[in-house]
């Protein structure tokens, strides 16, 4: 198949170089790994298949912190930098303020694009009114629970089921602590849940107890804001509980940046419940088919309340000094159009941010269609020029709360103090827009 | 340069002795003293990388007073190199003695010791990942059944930094060689005098080996000094930082700056004042040096 398709593709290129016409050379970077790094490689291939004109070439670069985009800047500074860079979309606003991104109006033609998209990922791709970013993916966090592990446990599983709704975050608590198990030398060598585990972060509790994160109208961010407070305390107490360093302890195998998707704890059946996207079903096929599991919604904090998630995603950007801005443009449209986004809805379970595709049922099948339905009520993170700064400040402290290290209320009044002084310089910017 | 006018003859050799140190010269002047004077000047701007840095006089370094992360990362580093270094001299030393012994097989062992330390710091970092894994890790097992406590040592914000204080040690091997030339230097006949003078084997370590070491000691500390501040990719690798600052490095603090919040001015700041810190306490090494390195030579 490969085979073919490469000779394919030399015939196709040799053709091309009969037709004696100028091959425009598209470099595209991405930082993501295995599955999604196949979809994106057959993306590509499709694309140079159907462009004559055109050559893509994807290079993966080592993977960083959420917010490290070192390699594109040294690249673009020094003038090696790449044309399309594949960038997380909740930080574009920033690296647009810091003058990375290109523009991409020009190349627009009076079209409006971005109309295609879903309201809130077309607000992360922008600043100050300006398009920097198409949307490509997007996602939504959920619970899955491993029906077997619990139910070795002695856990009647039913009661997870979707269909009874959200179960609160005590309950959960409470199944957790029947799974837990530890060995001789008293480490956990077994666990039920870990909320702050993988996608459970400082923004999913705040959504989930209800808390904003900023207020538009004042220009201010707001970590102190009292149901965000509300969730880190329920996060300190729970590590209080369970003894933060032996949590920490059993997590250390786990939290490695570059670690591979099969020693995931929730697939290697030593974590029953976790809170992650809905990549994880990809992943669950890959690495452990044969799992028994379920999806239900993120637990609420009281009897009643609706369950929150939110969305994520990322986006395609035009760096500076892109050599073929022109033909990046026509590979960014195509990639983040509908046959690039339906190529990696459909091989890697994320969702797509084109409303076209959002209704399209056989992109959806059993369990995605439950993330597809989370959509319309997802959170999402402000697209802030200071989005990478405040999401590190918010993890420093969540860490340090999940650590047992600081209080909940002085952690978070630290980034506040620190995050703040940092938006004023756009805030004029900012309400302007609104 | 002397006073008289050179001869045509010595200028050419000038000239030629210049031609022939003039890629250093270059590189210097391009790839160290440049870009020392470009920070001094991107200092007292806000410069996101791109487009045209904007003069703010001060306010970079008045920002940095008010940081209590910048005053953690200091605090962290400090504590770091306090530990590390004379830790390091001392695990150097004791590797050149042993380095140094009249054995068949010494090129062995040399070579044994030796070999972490040529090892890329990226491949040493992912072996004590596993070596100090606390519930896998051989050193934690160890620790284990011998009755200690069961550390986590780069989860644990109380232990991280002594984690990497301990992965430090790896690189001892490039000390241990300049120490066991030291070795190498001190003459015979000296030992051979303290054993007629009844002389064991510590006393002879204390009173002869030990202060003819000394000037050797003072470059080791010197240079594990400037080493030590900017303690940067371990922390990168291993730890990212965390757990809850733990690791937060001067450095890594100046390169999340740089390259995460796009804070060029900020961090050039940073780089200045850890150029003045580490200016002050060098001198501060030699000042006291006086009192303690030994530069009789052995006539």
């Amino acid at each position: 198949m490969k085979l073919l398709k490469s000779l394919v593709l030399l015939s196709l290129s040799l053709f091309a170089a009969g037709q004696a016409q100028e091959v425009r050379e598209v470099t595209f970077w991405t930082a993501h790994g295995e599955p999604d790094l196949s979809a994106l490689r057959q993306i590509v291939d499709n694309f140079n298949a159907e462009h004559d004109d055109i050559q893509v070439t994807l290079s993966q670069i080592p993977p960083g912190a959420e917010t490290d985009v070192t390699r594109l800047m040294t690249a673009v500074r020094g003038g090696t930098g790449p044309d399309v860079y594949m960038l997380d979309r909740f930080i574009v606003a920033q690296r647009a303020a810091d003058g990375l991104l290109q523009d991409l109006s020009p190349y627009m033609d009076g079209e409006d694009v971005l109309a295609n998209y879903l309201e809130f990922a077309r607000e992360e791709a922008m600043l100050a009114g300006v398009p920097y970013a198409l949307p490509f993916d997007t996602d939504a966090r959920a619970l899955y629970y491993n029906i077997d592990l619990l139910e070795e446990a002695g856990v009647d599983t039913s009661e997870l089921d979707p269909e009874n709704g959200p179960l609160t975050l005590a309950r959960i608590q409470e199944i957790a602590s029947m799974v837990d198990q530890k060995n001789a030398q008293g480490n956990f060598e077994r666990m039920g849940f870990i909320p702050w585990h993988e996608q459970g972060w400082h923004y999913t509790y705040g959504f989930a107890f209800g808390g904003d994160f900023y207020d538009e109208v004042a220009c201010q961010v707001t970590p102190t804001d009292d149901n965000i407070v509300r969730a880190f305390e329920w996060i300190y107490d729970y590590a209080a509980q369970e003894g933060p360093q032996q949590v920490q302890t059993f997590r250390q195998a786990f939290t490695r940046p570059d670690l591979p998707p099969q020693q995931n704890p929730f697939i290697a059946g030593q974590l029953a419940m976790i809170i992650t996207g809905d990549w994880m079903i990809g992943n669950l096929e890959r690495y452990a088919p044969d799992m028994n599991y379920g999806i239900t919604y993120i637990p609420v904090p009281e009897e009643g309340d609706a369950s929150v998630t939110w969305a994520g995603g990322w986006s395609m950007v035009m760096p500076q000094g892109a050599r073929e801005p022109e033909a990046a443009f026509e590979f960014m449209k195509y990639i983040a159009g509908e046959p690039g986004q339906r190529v990696y809805v459909q091989e890697t379970r994320h969702m797509p941010t084109l409303t076209s595709l959002l209704d399209d049922a056989e992109l959806f099948e059993g369990r995605h269609q439950f993330f597809r339905d989370l959509l319309p009520t997802a959170r999402n993170r402000p697209p802030l020029p200071i989005g990478a700064l405040y999401w590190d400040e918010l993890t420093d402290a969540w860490e340090r709360v999940y650590l047992n290290q600081q209080e909940p209320r002085a952690a978070l009044e630290q980034v506040a103090a620190r995050v703040q002084p940092q938006l004023e310089p756009f805030c004029a910017q900012l309400q302007a827009e609104n | 340069m002397r006073r008289r006018f050179l001869s045509p003859l010595e200028r050419r050799k000038l000239a030629l002795g210049l031609l022939f140190i003039s890629p250093w010269i270059v590189g210097f002047l391009a790839f160290t003293l440049y870009p020392i004077l470009y920070t001094l000047r991107i200092s007292f701007t806000r410069y996101s990388g791109f487009g045209e840095p904007v003069w703010i006089g001060l306010a970079n370094y008045r920002a940095l007073w008010s940081d209590t992360v910048f005053w953690q990362s200091l605090g962290n580093t400090l504590y770091y190199t306090a530990l590390a270094v004379p830790i390091g001299i001392v695990v150097a030393l004791a590797m050149a003695i042993a380095m140094n012994q009249p054995l068949k097989e010494i090129p062995f062992y040399r070579a044994a010791l030796y070999l972490p330390s040529v090892l890329p710091l990226f491949a040493v970092s992912f072996i004590f990942i596993a070596l100090l894994d606390p519930n896998r890790g051989i050193v934690n097992q160890l620790m284990v059944s011998l009755g200690l406590p069961n550390i986590n040592w780069f989860g644990d914000p109380r232990y991280a930094k002594l984690g990497l204080v301990l992965l430090a040690q790896l690189g001892a091997g490039n000390t241990a060689l300049v120490f066991l030339a030291g070795l190498k230097a001190i003459p015979k006949t000296l030992y051979e005098a303290a054993v007629l003078d009844g002389a064991g084997p510590l006393r002879r370590f204390w009173s002869v080996t030990l202060p003819l070491m000394t000037p050797v000691i003072l470059y080791s500390l010197i240079l594990g000094l400037s080493l030590g501040l900017q303690v940067f990719a371990q922390a990168y690798i291993i730890t990212n930082g965390g757990p809850a600052n733990a690791t937060n490095f001067y450095v890594f603090y100046l390169y999340n700056q740089a390259f995460r919040y796009s804070q060029m001015g900020v961090a050039s700041a940073m780089a200045w004042v850890l150029f003045v810190i580490t200016l002050v306490l060098a001198l501060l090494i030699f000042r006291t040096s006086k009192r303690w390195v030994n530069y009789e030579t052995v006539a």
